[in-house]
C-alpha cells in the first residue's frame, strides 16, 4: 500500500465532530426516506397507512436496519471486516437512529405515512440550512469554492421553473400570464440563489428551499393522501398516492446530495462525495429493480409452477450425489492457519457439506421410517373466469423407484468427473501375455457388435423374413454381456489371487487389469446394450434381464475394487504407490458410476424395469412435476401443465443453434483468419451489427412472408427455428470474431515458425484458444433467443393451452419420392414458452393469470440459467487465462 | 492475424504438390453446393437429396484435402451469411414496395381516406374528430399515429435510460471496486436477458392496475410502456457506455490525478468529455432498442390507431409501429400486409441506421483516443 492511500485512510478515519455526525445522520435519513419513497410508490405500504399498520411496517424496516448494521458492526468489532471510515460508521449509526426515531414517532403520534414522510423532508431542509449557515459563519473547518457552479445553478433553475409552474398553475390556472411570471420568477431566483453566494450557501439554501417546500406541501395536507387532480385535457390524472412518493424521491435525492457535499466540506472533495453518493444510489436502484423483477415473478409464479411436485426419496438421494461430491470437494480445499477468523473461513468451507449432508440424511430418514415429508398449500386455478383455490402439496415420498433418466444423468456426470481426475496407468504393473491378447480382442468384439447394430438398424430385426434378431442378435448380446461381466470382475479376481507380499503390491502389479476391466467392460456392455432394442430382444436369466444384472454386478465389483485400493492405500507408505493406488481408486469409481449409468440406460432403451434389493429402476419413476411433465388437461379438475411449450422451446433452440452456429463460426474464421482485413470485412462487420440490432418483429415479418409460403404454407416449427437462427447468426458471428481476434498473434507466429500449415494452425491453435469465448457467446445468444416472442407469434402458430407436444424425432420418415425424408412434425404449429405467455395476455379475461405467471417464471428460469451458465463460464475462462 | 501469414487464394490452392486433386475436391464441393442452392430455390422438393450429395462430397474432400475444403467451407459460411443479410433486406424492401406505390406518401405524411388526401389531418389532432387513420375495411391506411406513438414511447424510454444508463456506466467503469464490478456487471447483463414478454406480462398484470389507481388512468398508457421500455434499454446504454468510458486511456486520467484533481473532477472533465461520443453512441443504440421493442409494448398497450389527444398526453395509448405488426398481422388482408411491410421497412431502416451511426461514432472515438495515446 502506498503512502497516498495511507493518507486518505487517515483523512477518512479522522475523528468526527458533531457537525460531521449530524450530517451523517442527515444522509442516513435521506437514504431511509428514499427507500420509504420507493416502498410507498409501489404501494407496499400505502401513503395513508397509520396506527398499527404503519408501526408494523416501520418496525420491519427497523429490524432489517438494526440487523444489517448490527452484524456489520459486530464483524467490525471482531476485526473480521474492519470498518475504519468514520463516514461509514456515522451513516450506519444514523440509519439506526433515524429509523428508531421514525418508529417511535409513528407509535406515539396519530400520523399517517405521508405526514411522516413530509416531516422527514422538513427535517432534512432544516439540517441542510443549519449546515450551510454553520459553514458560512466559519464555525467549522470547510473549503468551499466561491460559487456552487453553473451546472447546479442551471439544475436548480429548472427545478424552480417546474415548481413555480406547478404552484402558479394551481393558483392562477394554466396558460395565464401570472402562471408564466410565477414560473419564471421561481426559476430565476433559484438559479441566482445557487450561483451568487459562496458554495456553502449556494448548494444548501436552494436545496433546503426546494426540499422544505415539498415537505410543507405534504405535511400541511395541501397534497394529501386523498388528493386528486384530473385535468380535462389528459386521459389520466394525479393522485396523492403517486405524487407524494415522487416528491419524496426527488427531495431525498437532493438532500442526500447536498448533505454529502456539506459532510465532505464542500470544494472539490465535497462535490466528489455528493456525486459519488448519487451514482451509488443509482447503481443500488438498478440492482434493486433487477432483483425486484426476478423476485416478483418468482413469488407470483412459483406456487403454481411447482404444484404437485413429488419425488421419491431414493430418486432425491441419487440426484443429490453430485452435489454431495461437489460439497466434499469444496470442503477439501485447504484452509489457512489456526487463527480464529481462519477458523470462521473453514466453517464456511464445511457449511455446504453439512447442508447437503443434512438433506441427504433427511431423505434417508424418509426411506427408513416410511413416512413422507409433505408441505401443503393452496394454489389458484381459473374456472369460468373465476379464481378457484385448489389444495396441493410438495412431497418427498418413501418410494424406492428411480426413473432411468434420473439415474442416468447423475451417474454419467459422476463417471465423467472421476474420469477427468483420473490420469493414466500406462506402463504400470506387469502385463501378462493373456491380458495382451484380450486387450486386442475387446475392440474387435465391440466393433462386431456395432456392425450388428448398424445392420439391424437399417434392415430391421427380421431382415428378409429371417428371425436374425432373435437368433444372431440374442447370441451376440448374451456373449457380449457375459464377456463384459467377466472383464469387469477380472481386476478384483486378479488382485485377490495375486501373490504379492501386500495388498498394495498386488494392486500395483495387476494395474493393467484395471484399465482393461473397466474400459473394456464398459465399452462391450454399452454395445451389447444398444444391440438389444434394435434387434428387438431382451435376454433373461431366470426372472430378470441379463444386461442390467451384469451391469449391476459390474458396478458392485468396481465399487469393491475402489474400496480395496483405498484400504490398500491406508496401509502403504511409499508415495509413488499411494499415487498409483489413488488412480486405481478413481478408475474403480469411474467403473461403478459408469455401470450404474448403463443400468439406467438399459431401462430407458428397453422400457423393462429392473429390480434389485427392493430398489426398482423403472420408466414409471417416482418423480412427478405436473407443470413440466404434463400437457394441458381441458376440463379437468387439475389444469395440467405446459409440457408442449417446453418441448417446443427446446426444439426451437436446438434448430436455431444447428442453423446459426456452423455458419456463424465458419464465417468468423474466414473473416478473421483468411480474408484480408479491409473494406470487405468492415462492411460485413457493420452489416452484422446492424442486423443484430434489427427489431425482432422485422425478422418475424420476413419469416411470415417468405419462409412460410415455401415451407408448406402453414405456420410451423421449422419456420420458427429458421427465424430464430437468423437472429442468432449475427451474435454468434460477432462473439466468435471477437474471441478469435483475441487469440494473441504470438500463438499463430509460433505455430507458423514450426512449419505448421495455416489450416493446421487454425485447427489446433487458434480455435481451441478461442473456443471458450465462442461457447460463452453461443450460450448467451441462445439465452436471448429462448425468450424471444415477437417473431414467433407471426411464424409459430401456437395456441393457448396446447394439449400435445410436437414429436420431432418420431416425425422423421422415409418417403419414396423426393426429398425422400419428410418430417411432418417440423411443419406443424407448435407451442413455446414465450408465445404461451403472450397467448395468456391475448386471451384477455379468459386467460388464467396464475398460469401466465407460472409460465413466465419457468421461462425466466430457463433464460437466466443460460445466462448464469454463460457468465460463469466466461468468468472461469477469463480467470484461467489471467492467472495461468 | 492474417497479415502475419500471407496467403492468397491462389497460393493456398496451388501451394502443395497435390494441387490437381485439391482443385478437383474444392471444385466438386463448390459445384454441389451451388447446385443445392439452385435446386432449393427452384425445385425445393429435390433439395434434400442434393444436400446429401453435397455432404457426401464434402466429407470425401474433408478426408483427402482438409485444408482446402475447410477454407472453402468457411468462405461458403461467409457468403451465406452475407447473402442472408442481403436477402432479408432486399425482400423487405421488395414486399413494401407495392403498398408504398399504392398509397404513396399517404402512409407516412398525409393520410388518405377513400382515395382523397386529408391535407388538414393535423387540425384533427387539435379539433375533436372521429375520422379514422386506420381502417382496412374502408381502405384507410396511415402510419402517422403509430409513428407518433413510437416517438412518444422512445422519448420516455430515453428519458429513463439515458441518465440512469450514464450513471450506471460511470459506476461500473470508474467508481465501483473490482469485486463490486464483478457482481454488478453480470447483474446488468442478466437484466438485459430478462425476456421482453416477461416485462410485458408484468406490465399487463400489475403496472396497468397500478397506473389506474395512482394516475386515474383508464388502462394502458404511453407512460408505463415508455418506462418499461426504458428499463429494457438501460442495460444496452450501460454496457456500451461503460465500454466507451473504459476505452479512455488510463494515462489521461492519471495525468489529471497527478495534477491533484479529485476522481470526480477527473471523471467530469476528462473521462466523460473524452468518451462523450461513445456515450452518445450508447444512448443512440439504446434508443434503437427502444424503437424496436415489440412485446412489452404490445402487452401493455391495447392497440389503438388514433393520435393521442392532445399529442403530449402520456396517459393515452396507441399502437406503435412494432406492436401494430405484432397485433395486426394475424388477421391482415393482403393490402394490409403490404402496409405492415412498410412499417417493417421503416423500423429496419431507422434502427439499422442508428446502429451504423453509433458504430461510426464509436470507431471515430477509438481512432481519436488511439491517436492521443
Amino acid at each position: 500500500m502506498s503512502d497516498a492511500y495511507a493518507t486518505t485512510d487517515r483523512l477518512v478515519s479522522a475523528d468526527s465532530n458533531s457537525y460531521d455526525r449530524g450530517l451523517d445522520a442527515a444522509i442516513a435519513l435521506s437514504v431511509i426516506g428514499f427507500t420509504l419513497g420507493l416502498v410507498t410508490l409501489v404501494n407496499l405500504v400505502p401513503p395513508g397507512a397509520s396506527g398499527s399498520s404503519l408501526t408494523t411496517a416501520l418496525g420491519t424496516l427497523l429490524a432489517v436496519v438494526v440487523g444489517a448494521v448490527g452484524i456489520t458492526g459486530l464483524a467490525s468489532y471482531a476485526n473480521v471486516v474492519p470498518v475504519t471510515s468514520q463516514r461509514v460508521r456515522g451513516i450506519g449509526l444514523g440509519l439506526v437512529v433515524s429509523v428508531v426515531a421514525l418508529t417511535v414517532l409513528a407509535a406515539l403520534l396519530p400520523v399517517t405515512m405521508a405526514t411522516l414522510l413530509g416531516a422527514v423532508l422538513l427535517v432534512e431542509a432544516l439540517a441542510i440550512t443549519a449546515a450551510g449557515v454553520t459553514s458560512r459563519l466559519e464555525l467549522v473547518d470547510t473549503e468551499p469554492n466561491m460559487s456552487a457552479g453553473l451546472l447546479s445553478g442551471v439544475a436548480f433553475g429548472a427545478i424552480g421553473l417546474a415548481m413555480g409552474a406547478a404552484v402558479g398553475g394551481a393558483l392562477a390556472g394554466f396558460g395565464s400570464l401570472p402562471w408564466l411570471i410565477g414560473a419564471a420568477v421561481a426559476g430565476v431566483s433559484l438559479f441566482l440563489l445557487a450561483i451568487l453566494p459562496r458554495e456553502d450557501l449556494g448548494s444548501t439554501l436552494p436545496t433546503a428551499l426546494v426540499v422544505g417546500a415539498l415537505g410543507l406541501t405534504i405535511v400541511t395536507g395541501t397534497i394529501g393522501v386523498g388528493w386528486q387532480w384530473n385535468p380535462q385535457t389528459l386521459s389520466g390524472g394525479f393522485t396523492g398516492g403517486a405524487v407524494i412518493p415522487v416528491f419524496l424521491l426527488v427531495g431525498t435525492l437532493l438532500s442526500a446530495w447536498s448533505a454529502a457535499k456539506c459532510r465532505a466540506g464542500f470544494g472539490a472533495r465535497g462535490r466528489e462525495y455528493g456525486a459519488f453518493l448519487v451514482i451509488n444510489l443509482n447503481a443500488f436502484l438498478m440492482v434493486a429493480v433487477m432483483a425486484t423483477i426476478v423476485v416478483f415473478v418468482t413469488l407470483k409464479g412459483v406456487g403454481y409452477a411447482v404444484r404437485g411436485l413429488s419425488v421419491g426419496a431414493l430418486t432425491a438421494l441419487v440426484f443429490l450425489t453430485p452435489a454431495l461430491l461437489a460439497a466434499v470437494q469444496f470442503a477439501r480445499t485447504p484452509a489457512g492457519t489456526n487463527d480464529w477468523n481462519d477458523g470462521a473461513r473453514q466453517l464456511f468451507r464445511v457449511l455446504p457439506l453439512a447442508a447437503v449432508g443434512a438433506l441427504a440424511a433427511t431423505f434417508v430418514s424418509v426411506l427408513v421410517t416410511g413416512s413422507p415429508l409433505r408441505y401443503s398449500y393452496a394454489y389458484t386455478v381459473q374456472v369460468n373466469r373465476q379464481g378457484q383455490a385448489l389444495d396441493t402439496a410438495l412431497a418427498v415420498t418413501p418410494d424406492t423407484t428411480v426413473g432411468p433418466l434420473l439415474l442416468l444423468a447423475p451417474a454419467v456426470l459422476l463417471a465423467v468427473t472421476f474420469f477427468r481426475s483420473f490420469g493414466s496407468l500406462r506402463n504400470v504393473g506387469t502385463q501378462s501375455e493373456r491380458t495382451g491378447s484380450i486387450r486386442q480382442a475387446v475392440p474387435t468384439a465391440a466393433l462386431v457388435l456395432v456392425v450388428l447394430i448398424g445392420f439391424f438398424l437399417i434392415l430391421g430385426p427380421a431382415p428378409f423374413g429371417l428371425p436374425l434378431g432373435e437368433t444372431l442378435g440374442f447370441a451376440a448380446v448374451v456373449a457380449g454381456a457375459v464377456a463384459a461381466g467377466g472383464l469387469a470382475v477380472t481386476p478384483l479376481v486378479g488382485v485377490l489371487t495375486s501373490d504379492g507380499p501386500t495388498l498394495a503390491d498386488s494392486a500395483q502389479r495387476e494395474a493393467p487389469l484395471f484399465t482393461l476391466g473397466v474400459f473394456g467392460g464398459l465399452g462391450l456392455l454399452l454395445a451389447a446394450l444398444l444391440l438389444q432394442p434394435v434387434a428387438g430382444i431382451n435376454p433373461r436369466v431366470g426372472p430378470v434381464n441379463l444386461v442390467p444384472v451384469v451391469a449391476f454386478g459390474a458396478a458392485v465389483a468396481s465399487l469393491a475394487l475402489a474400496t480395496l485400493t483405498t484400504v490398500a492405500k491406508r496401509s502403504s507408505e511409499e508415495t509413488i504407490t499411494r499415487r498409483l493406488l489413488t488412480e486405481e481408486t478413481r478408475l474403480g469409481l469411474v467403473g461403478a458410476a459408469g455401470f450404474t449409468a448403463l443400468v439406467g440406460l438399459h431401462v430407458a432403451a428397453t422400457g423393462v424395469s429392473f429390480t434389485v434389493l427392493g430398489v426398482a429402476v423403472s420408466n414409471e419413476g417416482s418423480f412427478s412435476w405436473p407443470m413440466v411433465m404434463q400437457a394441458y388437461i381441458p376440463l379437468g379438475a387439475e389444469p395440467g401443465g405446459i409440457m408442449p411449450a417446453i418441448v417446443g422451446t427446446v426444439w426451437l433452440v436446438v434448430g436455431a443453434t444447428l442453423f446459426a452456429v456452423p455458419l456463424g463460426v465458419g464465417a468468423a474464421v474466414f473473416l478473421t483468419e483468411y480474408a484480408e482485413q479491409g473494406r470487405f470485412t468492415a462492411v460485413v462487420e457493420i452489416a452484422t451489427n446492424a442486423l443484430w440490432s434489427t427489431p425482432s418483429i422485422v425478422f418475424g415479418l420476413f419469416g411470415a412472408a417468405f419462409l412460410i409460403p415455401r415451407l408448406g404454407g402453414d405456420e410451423s416449427l421449422l419456420a420458427g427455428m429458421l427465424v430464430l437462427g437468423f437472429m442468432l447468426l449475427p451474435l454468434v458471428l460477432i462473439t466468435s470474431r471477437e474471441s478469435i481476434k483475441a487469440v494473441p498473434d504470438e500463438y499463430r507466429d509460433a505455430s507458423a515458425a514450426l512449419g505448421v500449415t495455416q489450416w493446421e494452425t487454425i485447427k489446433s491453435v487458434v480455435l481451441p484458444a478461442a473456443m471458450p469465448g465462442v461457447i460463452t457467446g453461443v450460450i448467451l445468444g441462445v439465452g436471448r433467443i429462448a425468450g424471444e416472442t415477437a417473431p414467433l407469434i407471426l411464424v409459430l402458430g401456437s395456441t393457448l393451452n396446447a394439449t400435445e407436444s410436437v414429436d420431432v424425432i418420431d416425425g422423421f420418415r422415409f418417403v419414396s419420392g423426393p426429398p425422400f425424408i419428410a418430417n411432418d412434425a417440423l411443419l406443424t404449429a407448435s407451442a413455446s414458452l414465450p408465445t404461451q405467455v403472450w397467448a395468456v395476455i391475448a386471451a384477455g379475461v379468459s386467460g388464467s393469470p396464475q398460469m401466465g405467471w407460472a409460465t413466465a417464471f419457468i421461462l425466466l428460469m430457463v433464460v437466466l440459467t443460460f445466462y448464469a451458465v454463460g457468465i460463469t463460464a466466461r468468468t472461469y475462462f477469463r480467470r484461467k487465462l489471467n492467472y495461468e | 492475424m492474417t497479415e502475419d501469414i500471407p496467403t492468397t487464394e491462389g497460393e493456398t490452392v496451388s501451394s502443395e504438390d497435390r494441387a490437381d486433386g485439391s482443385t478437383l475436391a474444392v471444385g466438386a464441393v463448390a459445384t454441389t453446393l451451388v447446385a443445392t442452392i439452385l435446386v432449393f430455390l427452384f425445385r425445393p422438393a429435390l433439395a434434400l437429396p442434393m444436400l446429401l450429395a453435397f455432404v457426401f462430397v464434402t466429407a470425401v474432400g474433408w478426408v483427402t484435402y482438409q485444408a482446402e475444403v475447410a477454407r472453402l467451407l468457411t468462405l461458403v459460411a461467409t457468403v451465406l451469411t452475407v447473402l442472408t443479410v442481403a436477402f432479408i433486406t432486399f425482400f423487405l424492401f421488395a414486399s413494401a414496395l407495392p403498398a408504398f406505390l399504392e398509397h404513396g406518401t399517404g402512409l407516412l405524411l398525409i393520410p388518405e381516406q377513400g382515395g382523397e388526401a386529408r391535407w388538414f389531418f393535423w387540425l384533427e389532432t387539435v379539433l375533436p374528430s372521429d375520422s379514422t387513420y386506420w381502417n382496412p375495411l374502408s381502405g384507410a391506411y396511415s402510419l402517422i399515429p403509430m409513428i407518433w406513438a413510437t416517438v412518444v414511447v422512445t422519448v420516455i424510454a430515453g428519458a429513463v435510460a439515458g441518465p440512469l444508463g450514464l450513471f450506471g456506466a460511470l459506476f461500473i467503469a470508474e467508481v465501483a471496486s473490482d469485486r463490486l464490478r464483478e457482481i454488478i456487471k453480470p447483474g446488468v447483463e442478466i437484466l438485459a436477458g430478462i425476456p421482453s414478454i416477461v416485462y410485458g406480462f408484468i406490465g399487463f398484470q400489475v403496472l396497468n392496475g397500478f397506473i389506474q389507481t395512482n394516475f386515474l388512468d383508464d388502462g394502458a398508457s404511453f407512460l408505463i410502456a415508455g418506462i418499461v421500455v426504458g428499463v429494457m434499454a438501460l442495460p444496452t446504454v450501460v454496457s456500451v457506455g461503460e465500454d466507451a468510458l473504459s476505452s479512455v486511456p488510463q494515462s489521461m486520467g492519471d495525468g489529471s490525478v497527478a495534477m491533484g484533481a479529485t476522481e470526480w473532477q477527473t471523471m467530469k472533465s476528462i473521462s466523460i468529455p473524452a468518451a462523450f461520443s461513445g456515450i452518445s453512441a450508447a444512448v443512440i443504440l439504446g434508443l434503437g432498442r427502444a424503437i424496436g421493442e415489440t412485446m412489452a409494448v404490445a402487452a401493455i398497450m391495447a392497440s389503438g390507431t388514433q393520435f393521442a389527444d392532445p399529442l403530449f398526453d402520456v396517459f393515452d395509448a396507441n399502437a406503435t409501429l412494432t406492436s401494430l405488426i405484432a397485433t395486426q398481422y394475424g388477421s391482415a388482408s393482403e393490402s394490409t400486409v403490404d402496409v405492415l411491410f412498410v412499417a417493417g421497412v421503416m423500423l429496419f431502416v431507422i434502427v439499422a441506421g442508428m446502429s451504423i451511426v453509433s458504430q461510426y461514432i464509436e470507431r471515430r472515438m477509438q481512432r481519436k483516443l488511439k491517436g492521443q495515446q
